[in-house]
């Protein structure tokens, strides 16, 4: 595997502090992620809407609306395991499925338990790292990092909710890519696991990184976020820095349920 | 593509499933071939032909099984949903599709050399022990062992396919199962003209079986070549045209 220098977004996974927001660069280089007029239809439902934002490097972006409100869709969308039905999703300016080497630009986890229960949690990743030529020196690496070497040997039937996600988020991290995508990675995690997720991304985005985190519990995503996306029944309500939309001493959750509900009716 | 081989191979070891299969396979395997070869009147296991008929479940059983690892490996990753992180890795998703059916196809290959080896061997202990001598010759110890190879490695590809267009894992397994013993021995009874060209009865041939009604071992092995082929490449476009559960 070509390794690049530091190769660990969070190699100090006890450290406490929780250092400010470094911006990135300006905004000068082309987004990382851009949505245009991205438009799902399931037969009659229209899952996503004309759905247009974009991200740029460095950020930690909330993907918030409630639960249907197409978050999910637009993540499949994004990661090519879904095909638009009009718009278009890019991921480093090209469709996903068009990148050269997927699994070292972008990594994502969109479901908490896609494993097979009867496989052990090194074996899991280990199927990932050879299908993405990935060193198996770089899956321990990931074991490691996310805390799960001691029980990697077991099948992960035997794993907590909370070790999966990790396991989840150890195979996005396989190819130490740009950009995360996790949807509702919080779910589950006990205070601990939280805390230990939030500074995990954190750092990752201040090494210039970007992370797009789907979820709906909007206290945890206050706390982690610099910008937000904020969709409901499909369509963008509003994106931008959490800053500005919390000025005024308004809370994430005053916009969050003032958008939300003024949409419901 | 060899990465997405690799892959697909470790898949198929760092499991359980298979070993559960194969030992599904020797038990019927035994079973059928000991309760074939210990039961039958000794008057109808005289000839080369009729013995064939107590041999034929390795072969017969192995390219069941190839089938049912073919559908697994596809609609295992389905239900279990690491068929998300899977093309995340490789997007490209026919990559995957191709080394499914090559890793599905040797992992059959060997499930089908133990089950006509094992077939084989109990067989001719079986008859040895009754006191029947055996009569097969050099083309029928050719034609078994090669056979069932060659069904198995095309019946893997047919789990596949099918696998991969119906996508549920209990639906395709029993949908194997139910056309191979069920559906084809119907269409063997009431319309053999049809049925000798149904692709069970293709794999039979290769084995040089019955050749009143089935075809001989070329054409029947070219047959079930086609249908693996247009099966899996259905399942091929399906899986890269359609979204992913």
């Amino acid at each position: 595997m070509p390794s690049r220098p530091d190769q660990n977004a969070a190699r100090s996974v006890h450290e406490r502090e929780r250092p400010r927001l470094v911006p990135a660069d300006g905004g000068a280089r082309d987004p990382v992620v851009t949505a245009s007029s991205l438009t799902k239809r399931y037969g009659d439902v229209l899952a996503v809407e004309d759905l247009t934002f974009s991200l740029e490097a460095g950020t930690v972006t909330g993907f918030l609306g409630p639960n249907g409100a197409g978050k999910t869709t637009t993540l499949r969308l994004l990661l090519g395991l879904a095909r638009p039905t009009a718009g278009e999703a890019l991921v480093f300016g090209r469709r996903y499925r068009e990148l050269d080497d997927p699994a070292r630009r972008v990594g994502a986890v969109l479901e908490s338990n896609d494993f097979h229960p009867g496989r052990s949690g090194r074996d899991h990743l280990r199927v990932l790292a050879l299908a993405a030529e990935i060193s198996r020196a770089r899956v321990e690496e990931v074991l490691e990092l996310v805390e799960l070497e001691p029980v990697a040997a077991r099948r992960v039937k035997t794993y907590s909710l909370g070790m999966q996600q990790r396991l989840g988020l150890a195979g996005a991290l396989l190819g130490d890519p740009e950009l995360l995508i996790l949807d509702e990675p919080a779910n589950g995690l006990d205070p601990a696991g939280v805390h230990w997720l939030r500074g995990f991304l954190r750092r990752f985005a201040e090494q210039g990184r970007t992370v797009l985190v789907s979820s709906h519990v909007l206290a945890e995503v206050a706390q982690t976020v610099d910008q937000v996306v904020i969709i409901d029944r499909g369509r963008l309500l509003t994106t931008g820095p959490l800053a500005d939309l919390t000025e005024r001493g308004r809370t994430l959750e005053d916009v969050y349920l003032e958008l939300t509900a003024g949409e419901a009716s | 593509m060899t990465a997405q081989l690799r892959a697909e191979l470790l898949k198929q070891r760092s499991t359980s499933t298979n070993l559960g299969l194969f030992l599904a396979m020797l038990g019927l395997v035994l079973l059928a071939v000991l309760l074939h070869g210990l039961s039958l009147p000794a008057d109808r296991l005289e000839s080369a032909s009729d013995q064939v008929e107590v041999f034929r479940f390795g072969s017969l059983l192995g390219a069941l099984f190839a089938g049912l690892v073919g559908a697994m490996s596809i609609t295992g990753e389905i239900r279990h949903g690491t068929i998300r992180p899977t093309f995340l890795m490789t997007p490209r998703r026919g990559r995957v599709v191709t080394a499914k059916i090559v890793a599905s196809g040797l992992v059959g290959i060997v499930f089908a050399l133990v089950a006509v080896g094992v077939a084989l061997g109990v067989g001719s202990a079986a008859l040895a022990a009754r006191g029947i001598p055996i009569t097969l010759d050099g083309s029928d110890y050719t034609l078994m062992p090669a056979g069932g190879i060659a069904s198995a490695a095309l019946w893997a590809p047919i789990g596949l396919g099918l696998g991969a267009l119906l996508r549920n894992q209990v639906a395709s397994l029993v949908a194997i199962v139910l056309w191979l013993f069920f559906i084809e021995n119907l269409l063997l009874d009431f319309v053999p003209g049809a049925g000798r060209f149904a692709p069970g009865a293709a794999a039979a041939a290769i084995t040089g079986l019955d050749r009143d009604t089935l075809l001989a071992p070329a054409p029947g092995a070219l047959l079930l070549a086609l249908y693996a082929a247009a099966i899996a490449a259905a399942g091929w476009i399906a899986t890269v045209r359609r979204d992913v559960p």
